[in-house]
C-alpha cells in the first residue's frame, strides 16, 4: 500500500569558524595597466560560487562591470589569506574583506586622481564607471586607464580585512556568542511510502531559506537544490556499512547518492532581510540549505506510517522493518 | 539602495571552462620527467605496525619509498596535531598512510606496494563512541578517548521538567557518511628554478596547507607555493592535509615533479566522514506546546583523529536546542576516539545532525499536546531580540516565521495528522 504523509523542519546556522577563534579574511585590490582592475583574494572557489559572489561584490562596489574586475585566488604567493573555503564564511567574511578593499581603493583612487586632475582636495571626488570625476564640475574627469599610464611606476592598491565578532562561550555553562551572523531556514515535503517495499518517494518539496540578501539568486537555488539532494542521501541512502573500522561501500556502485532520477524539483524560495554587518546584507547559505530537509523527510515519513525512524539511514529494509514492528505492536504481538 | 551587479542572475564566471572541459583538475597536470607516487594503507584498524622495504626498493624504476624516517616533523592536523604524515608505530584505522613509494609509472608503484612487507601486531579496537568513553576501553591515543566535552548550562532543567504537562525522551543515531565529492583527490608537486616547493592541489584553503606542508618538511613557509587548480567539489573533505605533504617531501628530496592520483575507493580512505552521533534528547513543555525545558546528551564519533572534532561538537551543543527559545538547557556533547575512519568537517559541522533529533522531538510533543507541528512551532521559534541557549541575542533579522509560512504555502498541508 501507497501512504502519504508531510513534514516540516526547521533549523537555524551561525557561520564562521566561531567561539571567539579570530576570523579573518583578506583582500587586496590593485589597478592594473590596463585599467581593469586586479582582485586577489585567497578563498577558494569549491563549486559554492565565490568566484562570481567576489567579482559581483567587487564590481558592485566599484561601480564596475564585472568584465572589468580581474580576479586572482590560486596562488598563494599572490593572494592574501582569505581564511578557509568553509563554515559558509567566504560571502560573509572574504566578501566584507572585498568590499572594505575596494572602498579603501576608492580612497586611494581620489588621492591620484586629485594629483592628475590638478585639485587642492579630494572633496567632491566621485569613483564610478571606471572614472574619478569632480561632481561640481565634471569636465575634470580621468580614466582609470589614464590613471594607470600616468602612475605606471607606481602600484595603486589597497588592502582590506575583515574581522567577524565572536564572543567565546564559558566552559562551564556555554554562555557566549559563538557565532555571528545566523541564518535561517525552514523546509516542507510530501512524500509517498510504500509499505510493502520501503520506498519512500518525494512528491513536493519547499525549501526555505534565508540569505540576509542573495548576491545571486541563481547561485543559491543551485545551493539549494544541491543542499537538498545532499539531505536525500543522508537520510535513505548512503550507507558506508562499517564493520569494525572497515568501510564495505567504497564506491559509487555500492555507496549511493542520489542521481538525477532520485532529485525532485525543489521549490526554492528565498527570504531577504539584509543583515547590516554584512556585505550588501548578504549571509552565508553554503551549509544550511542542507539542513532542515533531513528531519522534514523524517517527519513526513511518519504522518505517512506512524513509525518515527530513529536511526539513520532510513534505508527500505530499516523501515520495512519498522512498519512490521509497529504492527506487531498494534496487534498485541 | 540601488544595486546593479549584486541581487543579479550573473552566470558563474567559472562556468564557461568548466562545461567546455578546459579547466585545469590537478589530475589534468602533466609535466616533463614526471614520476609517480602511490601510498601505503593500514589494512588493521588498530595495531602496532612495521615495515620492510628492502624488496620493493630493488624493483627497476622504484625511485624512493618515503616513510616516517623521512619526515622531519612527522605530524599534521587542522586544529591538533594528532595526524602523522606517515605512522611510526601504531596505526588507529583502516587506510592509516604507512608508506609513499615513487616511481617511473604507476604501474611499477602499484608492483613495488606488494612487495613491501608489512607486519602488523593487532590490537583490540574500539568502534562504538559509547564504549569507547569507558574506561577500561582500548585508547586509540594513549589517554582518555573523550577528548572534548562541550557543556550548555542556563536555567534549571531538574525543576522546569517538573513543571511540563508532556515530555518526550528519546535517543537519536545517525550514521558517518562521505561527501562524495566528483574529483576524487589528486596533485603534482615540482621543485622550481628558485628552489621552492610548488604543490598544485584542490583544497579547500590553500594557505592553511602551505603551512601545513612548511612544518611537516620544516622548511619556512615562504619556500611553499600552493597553487588550488579547480575544485571537484569539497563539502568539508578537503580541509584536513590527504596527499599534499607526501607530494611536496618526495618533490623536495627527489628533485623531480611528482604526480599523484588517487581513485574513488583510495579517496573514502584518505578524507575525514560526517560524524556520526548518538543523540539522548529530553524535552518538555507545558499545556500551551510553550517549551520550557531540554536536555541533551550527545556522542559525537570523531573515529582515528580529533580533525575538527572539537568545533564539530561545540557546534552541535550550540545548535541542540533548533531554532527555539527555551529557558532552561542542559547540553553536554563530546567528540570520542574511536578506532573508526577518522570524521572531521561536513557541511553542517554538527548542526546537521542535531536537527534530526530536535525537529522529530518537535512532532512528537505536538502530537501528545493533540496540537499540530506547524503551531507548536509558532509557539517556540527564535524571532527579533530573541536569546539563543548560550545567551546570544539575535538582534539582526530573524525571518524564521516567514520561512516556516513560505514552507507550507501551496501544500495540502494538513497540520494534523489524518489518522492514528
Amino acid at each position: 500500500m501507497k501512504k502519504r504523509g508531510r513534514g516540516i523542519g526547521l533549523s537555524f546556522y551561525g557561520t564562521g569558524y566561531g567561539n571567539g577563534f579570530p576570523d579573518v579574511s583578506k583582500a587586496r585590490v590593485k589597478l592594473l595597466e590596463d585599467g581593469k582592475v586586479g582582485l586577489f583574494v585567497g578563498g577558494a572557489e569549491v563549486g559554492q560560487g565565490a568566484k562570481t559572489v567576489f567579482v559581483q561584490i567587487a564590481a558592485e562596489t566599484l561601480d564596475l562591470y564585472t568584465e572589468n574586475i580581474h580576479l586572482e585566488m590560486e596562488d598563494t604567493d599572490i593572494t592574501p589569506d582569505s581564511g578557509t573555503a568553509a563554515a559558509t564564511r567566504q560571502t560573509y567574511n572574504t566578501g566584507n574583506a572585498i568590499k572594505i578593499a575596494c572602498e579603501n581603493f576608492m580612497e586611494k583612487l581620489k588621492e591620484y586622481g586629485r594629483r592628475a586632475l590638478k585639485l587642492n582636495s579630494t572633496a567632491g571626488l566621485k569613483v564610478e564607471k571606471g572614472e574619478v570625476y569632480l561632481e561640481i564640475f565634471p569636465q575634470k574627469s580621468i580614466s582609470f586607464r589614464e590613471l594607470a599610464e600616468m602612475y605606471k611606476e607606481e602600484t595603486i592598491e589597497a588592502e582590506g580585512e575583515f574581522i567577524a565578532q565572536t564572543v567565546e562561550m564559558d566552559p562551564e555553562t556555554g554562555q557566549g556568542a559563538p557565532y555571528w551572523p545566523y541564518t535561517f531556514s525552514a523546509c516542507g515535503v510530501e512524500v509517498e511510502v510504500d509499505t510493502l517495499t520501503g520506498q519512500v518517494d518525494i512528491l513536493k518539496a519547499r525549501l526555505v531559506q534565508d540569505v540576509g540578501r542573495a548576491i545571486n539568486p541563481a547561485m543559491v537555488e543551485g545551493q539549494m537544490d544541491g543542499g537538498f539532494a545532499m539531505a536525500l542521501g543522508y537520510i535513505l541512502f548512503e550507507d558506508l556499512n562499517l564493520v569494525k573500522g572497515k568501510m564495505k561501500n567504497m564506491k559509487f556502485s555500492k555507496y549511493l547518492i542520489p542521481t538525477a532520477m532520485d532529485m525532485v524539483e525543489v521549490e526554492n524560495i528565498i527570504v531577504e532581510e539584509p543583515e547590516s554587518t554584512a556585505p550588501f546584507g548578504a549571509k552565508g547559505i553554503g551549509e544550511p540549505v542542507m539542513i532542515p530537509v533531513g528531519p522534514a523527510i523524517l517527519n513526513a515519513i511518519y504522518d505517512a506510517v506512524g513509525v518515527r525512524i530513529t536511526e539513520l539511514p532510513a534505508t527500505p529494509e530499516r523501515l520495512i522493518k519498522a512498519i512490521e514492528e509497529a504492527e506487531r505492536r498494534a496487534n498485541g504481538g | 539602495m540601488v544595486l546593479n551587479v549584486v541581487g543579479k542572475r550573473v552566470p558563474r564566471i567559472d562556468a564557461l571552462s568548466k562545461v567546455t572541459g578546459r579547466a585545469i583538475y590537478p589530475q589534468d597536470i602533466y609535466m616533463d620527467n614526471m614520476a609517480y607516487g602511490k601510498t601505503l594503507r593500514s589494512e588493521i584498524a588498530h595495531g602496532y605496525v612495521s615495515l620492510d622495504t628492502s624488496e620493493a626498493e630493488k624493483i627497476d624504476g622504484v625511485l624512493r619509498i618515503f616513510t616516517y624516517k623521512d619526515v622531519p616533523k612527522n605530524e599534521h592536523g587542522v586544529v591538533y596535531k594528532d595526524h602523522e604524515v606517515f605512522i611510526s608505530k601504531k596505526v588507529r584505522r583502516v587506510g592509516d598512510p604507512l608508506a609513499f613509494v615513487v616511481a617511473e609509472n604507476e604501474k611499477i608503484c602499484d608492483l613495488a606496494l606488494e612487495k613491501i612487507k608489512v607486519t602488523y601486531e593487532e590490537l583490540e579496537g574500539v568502534f562504538d563512541p559509547v564504549e569507547a568513553m569507558k574506561e577500561d576501553a582500548p585508547k586509540v591515543h594513549d589517554k582518555s578517548n573523550v577528548l572534548y566535552h562541550f557543556k550548555i548550562r542556563k536555567g534549571n532543567v531538574e525543576e522546569a521538567f517538573k513543571r511540563c504537562y508532556a515530555i518526550v525522551e528519546n535517543t537519536y543515531k545517525v550514521h558517518m557518511v562521505d561527501h562524495a565529492f566528483l574529483q576524487p583527490e589528486a596533485g603534482v608537486a615540482y621543485v622550481d628554478e628558485e628552489g621552492n616547493i610548488v604543490v598544485m592541489v584542490a583544497t579547500q584553503y590553500p594557505h592553511y596547507d602551505r603551512e601545513e606542508i612548511a612544518n611537516a618538511l620544516q622548511v619556512p613557509v615562504e619556500r611553499v607555493r600552493v597553487i588550488n587548480t579547480n575544485v571537484g567539489g569539497a563539502f568539508g573533505a578537503r580541509e584536513d592535509i590527504t596527499l599534499q605533504i607526501h607530494l611536496a617531501l618526495a618533490a623536495k628530496e627527489l628533485k623531480r615533479p611528482i604526480k599523484t592520483v588517487y581513485s574513488r575507493e583510495e579517496s573514502f580512505l584518505a578524507h575525514c566522514k560526517r560524524h556520526a552521533m548518538v543523540m539522548k534528547y529530553k524535552t518538555g513543555a507545558d499545556k500551551d506546546g510553550k517549551l520550557l525545558a531540554m536536555e541533551a546528551e550527545i556522542i559525537g564519533d570523531t573515529g582515528a583523529y580529533a580533525s575538527w572534532a572539537a568545533n564539530v561538537m561545540r557546534k552541535a551543543g550550540v545548535h541542540a536546542t533548533g531554532p527555539y527559545y527555551i529557558p532552561n538547557v542542559k547540553v553536554d556533547s563530546y567528540a570520542v576516539y574511536t578506532n573508526n575512519p577518522f570524521a572531521g568537517a561536513m557541511r553542517g559541522f554538527g548542526a546537521t545532525q542535531v536537527p534530526i533529533a530536535h525537529e522529530q522531538q518537535m512532532d512528537m510533543l505536538a502530537e501528545k499536546l493533540g496540537m499540530d507541528p506547524v503551531t507548536i512551532r509558532l509557539k517556540n521559534i527564535f524571532k527579533k531580540g530573541s536569546v539563543t541557549a548560550t545567551g546570544q541575542v539575535l538582534t539582526e533579522g530573524v525571518p524564521l516565521e516567514e520561512c516556516l509560512i513560505k514552507a507550507i504555502e501551496g501544500f495540502t498541508f494538513n497540520i494534523k495528522r489524518e489518522e492514528a
